[in-house]
């Protein structure tokens, strides 16, 4: 989706904890995001390598937690992980599912810094 | 040394969305952030909007584009209030263009705001501009396998309508797979069959919107 703004994003949060908290380098930043949430990993880190050059955030590696998608299916009562929802239950082919996980937003969960 | 965050990268813009909101609130302004694929007839649907509702309601138009007046001219021979966005390249409307709109509209005139969004059905599904409701339009010759592959916006939406259904005889469009298959990612979502060309099936439309507008305001 947007990769450079949720690079500018990230780099702001960074910044912002940078000068609050007086650290000097961060080493490395825990993210996660829900598997349906349409974010490009690769390209996020390649907007980020681009955008945070001589910021606090520079050189910080980026460390990803992709959260499972999940669904419930009325029909079977089963609740299921899903790589894609296409609103079919994959154990029973019933269509009265309902998306339960997997479109979380991208979240900073972690710093490490020095 | 680990530094615990916790914080969702989208916010800035969640909170400029919410910001507008509350401005929109204190208006008493339903808003609709109104989404599809280029050319599948959204500003057709706000003119037929505008000439079903503008006794009824005093409505204000934003229209989103990469670039040109075009849509916005449209809007202004109906002597509404519009304001063109140019993106300049950006794929969706956010929060803080929406809110850079303001000066050019006296919020206390406007009982309906209407938000054409870019043509494009992926990214506007992401941001919030502070709406009320989000509407897409699906247009036949587009093919039924849009919700399939496009989920987030019918997930997003509380209404779907299915434009240019006078075209779907000439361009294979399973009706009751588009159907089906919105209905699957999305069991909430309003389907409105219409064409805003002949006008066929606007009459439901208009009367939800009135619903929810009116629900809105008490």
């Amino acid at each position: 989706m947007h990769e450079l703004y949720l690079a500018e994003s990230i780099i702001n949060i960074v910044s912002d904890h940078a000068r609050r908290d007086g650290f000097k380098k961060v080493n490395s930043i825990l993210l996660s995001y829900g598997r349906l949430s349409c974010i490009e990993s690769k390209t996020l880190t390649f907007a980020f390598e681009v955008q945070s050059k001589n910021t606090p955030a520079e050189g910080a590696v980026l460390v990803f937690k992709l959260m499972p998608a999940s669904i419930h299916c009325f029909s079977c009562e089963k609740d299921l992980e899903v790589i894609a929802h296409t609103g079919i239950c994959p154990a029973c082919g019933g269509a009265e599912v309902m998306l339960t996980a997997g479109t979380e937003e991208l979240q900073i969960l972690e710093l490490d810094v020095d | 040394m680990k530094v615990t965050v916790v914080k969702n990268v989208l916010d800035a813009n969640n909170r400029i969305a919410e910001e507008n909101r509350k401005l929109f609130d204190q208006h008493k302004m339903f808003v609709i952030n109104l989404m599809s694929s280029p050319g599948a007839g959204k500003t057709s649907l706000v003119e037929r909007t505008i000439v079903a509702l503008r006794d009824k309601y005093r409505i204000a138009v934003i229209e989103g584009d990469i670039q040109d007046t075009f849509d916005a001219d449209r809007i202004a021979k109906l002597d509404i209030p519009v304001v063109q966005i140019n993106t300049g390249g950006a794929c969706h409307i956010d929060g803080n263009m929406i809110r850079e709109t303001f000066p050019a509209f006296d919020f206390s005139k406007v009982d309906l705001l209407i938000v054409e969004n870019v043509g494009n059905l992926v990214c506007p599904a992401e941001f919030k501009v502070g709406e009320n409701i989000k509407v897409m339009l699906l247009s036949t010759p587009e093919g039924a396998d849009k919700p399939a592959k496009y989920p987030l916006m019918f997930q997003e939406s509380s209404a779907l309508l299915i434009n240019k259904i006078d075209l779907m005889r000439y361009v294979d469009f399973d009706l009751e797979k588009a159907k089906r298959d919105s209905l699957a990612l999305n069991n909430d979502l309003k389907i409105f069959e219409v064409s805003c060309k002949t006008g066929t099936g606007l009459e439901g439309w208009i009367d939800w919107l009135t619903k929810q507008i009116d629900a809105f305001k008490k």
